[in-house]
């Protein structure tokens, strides 16, 4: 891979979908236009995420998960064995039912609005992959480096596994992990292969594994698996990322944690530093993490000075729920807090996560999000002429 | 499967709907059938076990680990609120039904809050230990324009004899007789 200039500008992922777009996911969703026709009004709206990003000056850039109603609901698309079931159809299943009745209740969402990846047979990747086909797109049409976000495989197993459904076909939630984790690794070696400069490995839920108590507890994608213990969990994903990156060379590899990005009110989303974290995290075989500190909800950056070793920094530097764009001097002030322990060749700059994360409840406007990309090319371009290019 | 003659929207029978409306004006005998109803409520023995009959249905009634019971099924006061859901949901589709119009999806949450519970614990005399407000949101996934569904909605709530029988003073007629 080539060298890069310092402080590159990248994004998490998604980007706010246009209005035609959320209508003709919609109308897929009723079976009222195939997938083929949605494919091809998607493919519009991702040439609008590339211009934006690319207009900002974004240099690792993603296609803005346009096609994606979520950020890991769409693999029922993708993998066969997985389907999208209500809540509803498998709450009876759900072995928490006070925690998931409050989850509901503090989303203010009905059971039946909220649909969920679970397997009900063995695994495979459809012909498209999981994301292959957003790359080949994305690569055609862009001649800057790219950035493909899937679903990790702690997130997918621990959102997907349903018991009374999905033990039918696997032995164990374990076994199911080790599976996903495989078909995630075939899925990165496949995206290297069509020329996708970085993959980064979205595992949000860890967060909520640390900090998520009955009553804070905010990621559906978690809602289904009862609580266990943290220490046990965070092993569980750090086993799962390393299997899926296992060996793998020639691509740029990442893990994001966050802590929901579903809503504007920061006071509801997940609260607590990365300390208890960090040792896990630490631990996993990629490049990158990619950290939201933009939010004082993430608590201070000082935690990355003992462990993230050779590891390189997505440093969140702007919140994408938040409509005031922060200012490029105020972006490389955060920066160069980091620079006391962290080498500046080591540092990206990111948003804190996407800026449409859920189709339908994007946090930002695309000028919001463009504005705010914007703001980070200017600091990105002030570090430069501080500490070099490249 | 449907005759061509039925009429099934909500998987309810229209013309059955109909008859029975029909027979509720004019038959004084249904209508003080459908007027009365009762349960009984047997100890089980031992602890915060109770079980009730209802016709030929029975379930149980406890209370949660918090207030030193078993937890093996909703309390008393957690009933009241699945009774005010139940009745509003009934509501619901038997109004939206009349009108033709068809539910694809529904739901309702409900929150209610004691005024005092210490008053029930024998701690208290201040307030009373009843509910003091009950929130009941519906979600609801229907086939007609919003003006419609807040109509139906409007309705069941002013029809609702649950809702009726917690908002209005009932008169409640405690008796007792000792046993051997």
């Amino acid at each position: 891979m080539k060298t890069e200039k310092l402080f590159p500008v990248t994004v998490v992922g998604s980007w706010p979908r246009p209005k035609w777009l959320l209508d003709a996911l919609k109308l897929k969703r009723k079976g009222a236009i195939s997938q083929e026709e949605f494919d091809s009004i998607a493919d519009e709206a991702v040439l609008l995420a590339i211009k934006y990003q690319e207009d900002a000056g974004v240099e690792i850039l993603s296609d803005g998960e346009q096609r994606r109603d979520n950020f890991y609901s769409f693999v029922a698309d993708k993998i066969k064995g997985i389907e999208l079931k209500t809540v509803a159809e498998i709450v009876d299943l759900v072995p928490d039912k006070t925690r998931f009745e409050a989850i509901l209740r503090r989303l203010d969402v009905p059971s039946y609005s909220i649909r969920n990846p679970v397997v009900v047979s063995k695994l495979e990747i459809g012909k498209k992959g999981i994301a292959r086909d957003e790359a080949s797109f994305l690569k055609s049409h862009t001649n800057r480096k790219t950035k493909v976000p899937l679903p990790g495989p702690y997130l997918l197993t621990r959102a997907s596994w349903v018991l009374g459904i999905s033990d039918k076909y696997y032995k164990s939630r374990e076994e199911l992990g080790f599976e996903i984790a495989r078909l995630i690794r075939e899925e990165i070696l496949a995206l290297r292969n069509i020329g996708v400069d970085f993959v980064q490995l979205d595992e949000p839920v860890l967060t909520e594994v640390v900090y998520g108590d009955q009553v804070q507890q905010t990621f559906m994608c978690a809602a289904l698996f009862s609580r266990e213990n943290p220490r046990d969990e965070l092993e569980f994903a750090v086993e799962l990322i390393n299997e899926a990156v296992k060996g793998i060379s020639g691509i740029k590899l990442g893990v994001h944690v966050c802590r929901g990005n579903w809503t504007k009110k920061e006071e509801v989303l997940l609260k607590g530093d990365y300390v208890p974290l960090m040792p896990f995290l630490a631990e996993t075989k990629v490049n990158q993490l990619v950290l939201e500190f933009a939010t004082p909800r993430a608590g201070d950056v000082e935690v990355l000075k003992d462990y993230l070793g050779e590891k390189e920094i997505g440093f969140g530097v702007v919140n994408p729920r938040n409509d005031i764009v922060e200012s490029p001097s105020e972006i490389v002030n955060r920066v160069e807090r980091i620079l006391r322990f962290v080498d500046a060749k080591k540092v990206y700059l990111n948003p804190d996560c996407g800026f449409g994360t859920f189709a339908e409840a994007p946090v930002a406007t695309s000028k919001i999000a463009f504005d705010k990309l914007r703001a980070m090319r200017i600091a990105s371009d002030e570090l430069r002429k501080r500490y070099g290019e490249s | 499967m449907s005759s061509p003659s039925q009429e099934i929207i909500n998987g309810l029978d229209i013309n059955k709907l109909k008859e029975l409306l029909k027979e509720a004006e004019k038959n004084k005998d249904f209508v003080a059938r459908i007027t009365k109803w009762t349960a009984l409520v047997r100890w089980l023995g031992e602890g915060f076990n109770f079980k009730s009959y209802i016709r030929n249905h029975s379930f149980l009634i406890s209370e949660p680990a918090d207030l030193g019971g078993p937890d093996t099924s909703p309390n008393a006061v957690e009933y009241v609120l699945a009774a005010l859901g139940a009745c509003y949901a009934t509501g619901f589709v038997l109004n939206a039904s009349k009108r033709g119009v068809k539910i694809k999806n529904l739901e309702i949450a409900l929150e209610g809050e004691l005024d005092n519970i210490l008053v029930f614990l024998g701690l208290s005399n201040e307030g009373h230990p009843g509910y003091k407000k009950i929130k009941a949101k519906l979600y609801v996934d229907a086939e007609a324009d919003e003006k419609t569904i807040k109509e139906i909605w409007e309705e069941t709530v002013r029809t609702s004899p649950v809702g009726h029988t917690l908002t209005r003073t009932v008169e409640i007629v405690p008796e007792i007789k000792i046993t051997e």
